[in-house]
C-alpha cells in the first residue's frame, strides 16, 4: 500500500482552477520530485496535502486514512513534515529554540504548562543534535530572524525534519543559494531524508535526477507525467510541455 | 532557573525591605499599588507581549476577580464561611481564570485585529451588565467589603497597611514566579512562537487556538489574583476597575515598560504607579503628561524602558559604557531645561487667575515676561539637545563599536 495517495484531487480559487483533477500515489522511502513551470500549482499541491488548504473535490490518503480538509496541526501529528518556498520561521525566537519548538509535539510535550523546557535533557540535546547536522550550531542563541539567507534556508529545513515525519515535503529547498551552498543543503537533505520519504519541488534539473527515484510533472495544474528519472528525460510531452523550455545540461 | 537564583533572591530581599526605605504613609500606599499593577501587567504582557494578542478589555478578569474577592471578604465578615484573608487572592484568580475560560473558549480562535475588537466588544458588554446586575456590582457606587475580619493570621488582623503590603508583596512574589515559569514550559514557547508564526506554529503541530487559549486562561487568573489583591487593599471596588480605561492604563504599563521583556511590564507599572501617585498630587495636567510620555515611547522606544535599558548590552560588553555617562549627560541639562520650560508652559496655560510658582519665581498668565521666560528657557533647552545630539551619537557609535584589539567579532 501507498504512504500516501491522491485521487482526482481538484482546487478551484474562485473560478480559476489551479489543480485539475490529480492523483499520485507515493511509495513509502520514496523520493519523489515534482517539476513544472512557475504558476503551475506545485506549492498549491503541498498545500493541499499539508492541510493549508482544502481541496475542492478529491481525496488524499495517508497511511491509509482520509487526511484532507483536516487542519495543518493534525496532519502534522500524523507525520508530514514540511518546509515553505518563502522562508517561514519564528524570527524572533533563537535558532535553538525554533528548533525546540519544532520538536515540543512530537516528543510528546503537547500544551504542557506543568513542565520547564530547561529541564528537559532529552529534548534538548536533541535539538542541539539537529541543529550540527543543518550546521547552525555556533548560531544556536541567535535570533533567528538575524542569519544569513541560507543559513535561514537551513534553519527551514531544520523546522521541517526536527519531529521526525515519517514524509517530508520540501518546496524548492535551496532556490536562491549560490552553487556551494546548494550542494551543501543537497548533502544535508539526503543525509536528513534516509529512510524516509521525500517529495520535492525543484526547478534545478541535476538535483532532481540527482536525488529522485521518481518525478511528477506538472503543467498547468495537471499532471502530465510519473515516472523514473531516464523516461520522464525520454518523454516527449515532457520536453514539449517542460524540459524544451528550460535548457538543461543534464 | 538555577542562574537565576540571585535574581530571585535579590527580588525577595528587595521586596522585603522596600517598606523600610520608603515606611512613610505614602510610600506604604504607592508600594500596596505597586504589587497589584506589577502582577496585572505582566498579566496583561501574557497576552501582549509572550502571545501576540492584543487585548481592548483585560480589566474585565481584573474587575471580576476583584468584585468577587470584595463578596469573599463580606461573607467572612458575615461569617457564613471562615476563610483567611490571605488567601482573598486565590478567589480572585479562579474567578478571573473562570472569565478566561469562557470568554477565551470563542475570543481566542481569532487573532489580531478580531481578536482585539472581541476584547472590546466584551469589556463594553461587561460593564454595561455591571449596571444591570446591581446586586453584584453595587450599581454606580461599587462594593464595599472590611478586610480585618476572619480568622487572624498569625495574629495579624491586617488593619495596617504594611501588613497589607507584605500581604501583597507575597503574592508578587508567587505571581512573578509562576508566571515566569510559565514563560520557560512547552505551552509558554509555543504561545511565542505562535506570536512570531502562527502559519508555521501549525505545520509543527500546534493549533495556535489552542495555544492562545492557554495563554489566555493563564492571564486571566494572575489579572484575577491582582484584583483581588485590590479588593484587599481597597476594600472598595467599582464598576470603573473592570472599564476600558483600566484595561487601556494597563496596556499602557505593559508597553511604556517594553512587551518583549519579562521585567518590562514591571518596569511600566512602577513608573505608571509613581506618576499616577505622585505627579497627580503636583498637577491636574499628569495625565496629558502621561499620553505624551506614552507617544515618545512608541515612536522612539518601541522596545520600551526595558528595551532601552537593555540597548546597552552590547556597549557593557565591549566595556565602554562609562564612555557614555558624560555625552548622556551633557544632553541631560538642555533636556531638562526643555522639560521645565514645557511643563511651565503646560501649567501655566490653565491657571487662568491663578499664579504658578515656578522655581522661585512667580508667573502669571496675564504677563507677557512669564510667557517669555518658560518660551526661551524651551527654547535654549530645545537648541542645546540639538547641538548636543550629534555628540551623543557618536559616542553611541563608538561604544556600539567592537575594539578591534579584544579580537571578538561584532555578533
Ligand atoms: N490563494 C490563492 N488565490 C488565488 N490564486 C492562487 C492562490 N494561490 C496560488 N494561486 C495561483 O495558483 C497558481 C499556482 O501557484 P503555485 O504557487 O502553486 O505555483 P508553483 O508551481 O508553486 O509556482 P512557482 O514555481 O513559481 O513556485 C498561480 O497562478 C497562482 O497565482
Ligand atoms: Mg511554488
Amino acid at each position: 500500500m501507498s504512504l500516501l495517495t491522491l485521487d482526482a484531487v481538484c482546487k478551484s480559487f474562485g473560478s480559476t482552477r489551479i489543480i485539475n483533477d490529480v492523483s499520485l500515489d507515493i511509495e513509502a522511502g520514496e523520493k519523489h520530485a515534482i517539476i513544472g513551470p512557475n504558476g503551475a500549482g506545485k506549492s498549491t499541491l503541498f498545500h493541499l496535502i499539508s492541510g493549508r488548504y482544502n481541496v475542492s473535490s478529491g481525496a488524499i490518503g495517508f497511511q491509509g486514512k482520509s487526511i484532507h480538509n483536516l487542519p495543518p496541526y493534525e496532519i502534522a501529528r500524523r507525520g508530514i513534515a514540511r518546509s515553505f518556498q518563502v522562508t517561514n520561521i519564528f524570527p524572533r525566537m533563537s535558532v535553538f529554540e525554533n528548533i525546540r519548538c519544532a520538536l515540543l509535539w512530537s516528543e510528546g510535550y503537547r500544551y504542557s504548562f506543568w513542565q520547564l523546557v530547561g529541564r528537559q535533557k532529552k529534548l534538548n540535546e536533541k535539538s542541539f543534535g539537529i541543529l550540527e547536522q543543518i550546521g547552525l550550531s555556533d548560531k544556536a542563541q541567535l535570533p533567528s530572524g538575524e542569519l544569513a539567507y541560507a543559513q535561514q534556508r537551513a534553519l527551514e529545513l531544520g523546522v521541517a525534519i526536527a519531529s521526525g515525519a515519517e514524509l517530508i515535503m520540501l518546496d524548492e529547498p535551496v532556490a536562491g543559494m549560490s552553487n556551494s551552498e546548494a550542494e551543501n543543503a543537497v548533502a544535508l537533505i539526503r543525509r536528513i531524508t534516509e529512510g524516509k520519504t521525500l517529495i520535492m519541488v525543484e526547478h534545478d534539473m541535476n538535483i532532481v535526477f540527482d536525488i529522485a527515484d521518481r518525478i511528477s510533472v506538472l503543467v498547468y495544474g495537471e499532471i502530465i507525467a510519473t515516472d523514473t528519472p531516464e523516461n520522464i528525460r525520454g518523454n516527449k510531452r515532457v520536453q514539449e510541455a517542460y524540459l524544451g523550455e528550460v535548457p538543461c545540461d543534464a | 532557573m538555577k542562574k537565576q537564583f540571585p535574581i530571585w533572591l535579590g527580588f525577595a530581599l528587595a521586596l522585603i525591605l522596600l517598606p523600610q526605605i520608603f515606611d512613610t504613609v505614602l510610600g506604604i500606599s504607592i508600594l500596596n499599588q505597586m504589587t497589584i499593577w506589577i502582577i496585572f501587567a505582566l498579566s496583561y504582557n501574557m497576552l501582549l507581549g509572550q502571545g501576540g494578542m492584543l487585548s481592548f478589555g483585560h480589566a474585565v478578569y481584573f474587575g471580576l476577580g476583584g468584585f468577587m474577592s470584595v463578596h469573599a471578604l463580606n461573607l467572612i465578615a458575615d461569617e457564613i464561611i471562615v476563610f483567611s484573608i490571605t488567601l482573598i487572592p486565590l478567589v480572585g484568580g479562579a474567578v478571573g481564570l473562570l472569565a478566561a475560560v469562557f470568554i477565551g473558549s470563542f475570543s481566542t480562535r481569532k487573532s489580531g485585529t478580531v481578536f482585539a475588537m472581541i476584547s472590546l466588544g466584551i469589556g463594553e458588554l461587561i460593564v454595561a451588565s455591571s449596571l444591570i446586575f446591581a446586586d453584584f456590582f453595587g450599581g454606580e457606587a461599587g462594593v464595599t467589603g472590611d478586610r480585618t475580619y476572619g480568622p487572624p493570621f498569625f495574629g495579624i488582623e491586617f488593619l495596617q497597611d504594611a501588613e497589607v503590603y507584605y500581604l501583597g508583596a507575597f503574592w508578587l512574589f508567587v505571581a512573578t514566579l509562576f508566571m515566569y515559569l510559565f514563560t520557560q514550559t512547552p505551552a509558554g514557547r509555543m504561545a511565542n512562537a505562535v506570536r512570531d508564526n502562527p502559519e508555521r506554529a501549525e505545520f509543527i503541530g500546534y493549533s495556535t487556538r489552542r495555544v492562545r487559549f492557554i495563554s489566555f486562561c493563564a492571564a486571566g487568573l494572575f489579572a484575577g489574583v491582582a484584583g483581588g489583591l485590590f479588593a484587599i487593599n481597597y476594600e472598595f471596588i467599582t464598576e470603573e476597575n473592570l472599564n476600558a480605561l483600566t484595561s487601556g492604563r494597563v496596556l499602557l504599563m505593559a508597553y511604556i515598560g517594553g512587551l518583549g521583556f519579562f521585567i518590562g511590564p514591571i518596569v511600566g507599572a512602577v513608573i505608571l504607579t509613581l506618576m499616577n501617585s505622585l505627579l497627580s498630587n503636583y498637577s491636574e495636567m499628569w495625565m496629558l503628561y502621561l499620553g505624551i510620555m506614552f507617544l515618545l515611547t512608541v515612536l522612539f522606544l518601541p522596545r520600551g524602558f526595558a528595551g532601552f535599558i537593555m540597548m546597552h548590552q552590547t556597549a557593557w560588553q565591549n566595556r565602554r559604557l562609562g564612555t557614555l555617562i558624560l555625552p548622556y549627560l551633557i544632553t541631560a541639562i538642555p533636556a531638562s531645561l526643555f522639560l521645565a520650560g514645557f511643563v511651565g508652559l503646560v501649567e501655566l496655560s490653565h491657571k487662568g487667575d491663578d499664579t504658578l510658582s515656578f522655581f522661585g519665581l512667580i508667573l502669571g498668565t496675564e504677563s507677557m515676561l512669564s510667557w517669555g521666560i518658560l518660551l526661551t528657557l524651551t527654547g535654549i533647552g530645545a537648541l542645546g539637545v540639538k547641538l548636543s545630539g550629534p555628540r551623543l551619537d557618536a559616542a553611541w557609535v563608538l561604544a556600539n563599536t567592537v575594539r578591534s584589539d579584544n579580537g571578538g567579532d561584532a555578533q
